[in-house]
């Protein structure tokens, strides 16, 4: 592993038990996050982008089963790691903060509570100290008035407000890793600028490394180090972002993008990409996009194909064959 | 809060003014006492002097007036049977009817509330279709028959139990035990499928992302989530158990509330059946407050 490596997946599956058997979601997927920078992932619904978070951190539920031959950590496997084990992680070396801020944070007990418990569990603190350092950590993500909003529920705080205490609560323990599943999906336009600017500063002070999952291209242009493109499970394409926006080599990508519209171009009408993405119990023979293709050939229906270097990037289709490297 | 207390207390006038007229109705259209207190031979003239006497030849409306009088006086007449105050005789049961309300109740929260969490947690486990299929047996067995069963078999063929009637521990063993199979019964499978919703909530996701153990989890952040919409139901067990346990306490001979307004309706003695059914109505009314209350201290919502 190199130096520079934070997380290193190797061959994550996801799969599901159902009355048919073994549904796989996720297959096969490999990546690595960087120290200290922002790897997006990107695509559609469905495509599997919480489902990998998840099972990095372990919270894949039965009846799901998470595999990977490696995912390491900071320069620890912690693809065999007991629950115990895993647990002891979370919340500490990895953490996460999820899509609904006003769903996500216990009702019944105070933020103060609810921030207190990752200091005692983690870092054995005493109330005082609990305290303390919560309060801290609410003024770090910029809450006004820290004291008394320790002492509130969280139906006394807007969304914004909740997802600053998610993301407090989530920094608490300075993790290496932290895991954002379209943190600002559910917040206002004007509330999505300030926590996402609020990621960007707390990432260079912390150091932390962030997996930003989002189907929104507008936020992964401003955050991303590094991108990857999902389809139907599978990573389609991984590339820097500025490589990524000005040529995207897989169809999926260039759709993606197309279908985004920019400022002070002349557009009728909105382009889409035809097709939906397909059923997993389903899944098209050959190339998972084929269908939706407007570049696919016999060999794409029936040939799965895999991923390729092409100029120091990453990317799932039989068009750059012969242009690897 | 303090507000929404007092609130709520006022809020009991009128609903127990309402109670007392329905009561009385129901106990005007039920039948004449007079028929039942006088030989059959009596004569007419018999009869209406005692009616007269009753005050029951006065119209309708005069007669609850009158009877709402006598219930802010603490007058609630007087059983033909015992020939006893009737709010008296309802005051010598009720702590029976309480001592064995109270033991059901707690083992039936306490065998609810484990049973319904362990098989939410080991959920589609053999364990949990037991206790599924053991709480569907408890809500389909009636309570007579859960009754002479037990009595069959720890009183008459064990011989370890006592039959009926009220004296040490052992004789609240079997009535408890009919009423905490019913109450506990009902509970498990509230508390579980609330667990099992609760469980998937986002915030206990959150838990787990912060690295919380298992048990923290179940017990702080989901339990007392499932006690809000569970605490209402739990609490209306109250009132069930105190005055409605009247086919347990009537097989057992346990000398409680239930009892009291059974042979009451029996034998139409529709004082101590008007106090009996009065004193159910208050203890509902106070179980209802009871789980208001609760809910404003764990819901922060709701004081809000």
């Amino acid at each position: 592993m190199k130096d520079n490596v934070l997380l290193s997946v190797k061959n994550l599956s996801v799969k599901f038990k159902t009355l048919d058997g073994m549904n796989t979601i996720i297959e096969g997927n490999s990546f690595d996050v960087k120290k200290g920078e922002v790897l997006c992932m990107v695509g559609e619904s469905g495509c599997g982008k919480s489902l990998t978070s998840l099972a990095i951190m372990g919270l894949i539920e039965k009846p799901g089963i998470a595999k990977a031959d490696e995912i390491m950590l900071d320069g620890e496997d912690i693809s065999g790691y007991s629950e115990e084990a895993l647990r002891k992680l979370r919340g500490n070396k990895m953490s996460m903060i999820f899509q609904e801020p006003l769903t996500s944070l216990n009702p019944l007990f105070t933020i103060g509570n609810q921030m207190d418990e990752v200091f005692r569990l983690h870092r054995k603190m005493d109330r005082a100290e609990c305290r303390k350092n919560s309060i801290e950590m609410l003024r770090f993500v910029g809450i006004p008035a820290p004291e008394s909003v320790y002492k509130r529920y969280p139906v006394a705080l807007s969304g914004g407000m909740r997802q600053r205490v998610m993301i407090a609560m989530a920094l608490s323990c300075r993790p290496k890793l932290l895991i954002a599943d379209e943190p600002t999906t559910a917040l206002d336009v004007t509330i999505q600028r300030q926590i996402l600017n609020l990621m960007q500063s707390l990432r260079k002070e912390l150091d932390t490394s962030i997996i930003l999952i989002t189907h929104d291209l507008s936020v992964v242009a401003e955050m991303a180090d590094r991108v990857i493109v999902m389809y139907a499970g599978q990573i389609v394409e991984q590339a820097d972002v500025r490589d990524l926006f000005k040529k995207p080599l897989h169809p999926y990508t260039e759709g993606l993008i197309n279908s985004t519209i920019r400022l002070g171009e002349k557009c009728e009408r909105l382009k889409t990409i035809p097709g939906t993405v397909p059923n997993n119990e389903n899944m098209p023979k050959g190339c998972r996009f084929h269908p939706r293709c407007p570049f696919a050939t016999d060999r794409c229906r029936n040939e799965q194909p895999q991923l390729i270097n092409v100029e120091g990037r990453e990317v799932r289709c039989f068009r750059y064959e012969g242009s690897e490297n | 809060m303090a507000r929404y207390l007092a609130k709520r207390i006022l809020q009991i006038i009128p609903v127990l003014l309402i109670l007392t007229f329905i009561i009385f109705c129901l106990v005007y259209v039920a039948g004449d006492p007079v028929a039942l207190m006088l030989p059959p031979e009596a004569g007419t003239e018999a009869r209406e002097s005692l009616r007269a006497a009753l005050g029951l030849d006065k119209p309708f409306h005069e007669q609850f007036i009158i009877y709402i009088t006598n219930l802010l006086h603490g007058d609630f007449g007087t059983s033909y049977e015992y020939n006893q105050d009737a709010l008296q005789l309802v005051l010598e049961r009720l702590p029976y009817s309480a001592q064995l309300a109270a033991v059901a109740f707690v083992a039936s929260v306490i065998l609810g509330v484990v049973l319904g969490i362990a098989s939410a947690q080991y959920k589609d486990t053999p364990f949990d279709l037991l206790v599924s299929a053991l709480s569907a047996l408890g809500q389909a067995m009636p309570g007579f028959w859960v009754a002479i069963m037990l009595i069959l078999l720890f009183s008459v063929n064990m011989k370890v139990l006592p039959v009926s009637g009220a004296g040490g521990f052992e004789h609240i063993i079997l009535p408890a035990t009919t009423l905490t199979i019913m109450t506990a019964a009902k509970i498990v499978p509230l508390i579980r499928s609330n667990m099992i919703e609760v469980m998937h909530q986002d915030y206990i996701r959150t838990a787990k992302s912060k690295g919380l153990k298992n048990s923290a989890i179940v017990f702080k952040h989901a339990f007392k989530n499932v006690l809000v919409p569970v605490i209402t139901i739990v609490a209306m067990q109250i009132p069930t158990l105190m005055g409605g346990a009247l086919i347990t306490e009537t097989i057992f001979a346990w000398p409680g509330l239930g009892m009291l307004i059974y042979r009451g309706v029996a034998n139409l003695d529709m004082s101590v059946v008007q106090a009996g059914v009065l004193m159910v109505a208050f203890i509902t009314i106070l179980a209802n407050l009871i789980s208001d209350i609760a809910y404003c201290l764990i819901d922060p919502s709701i004081r809000y």
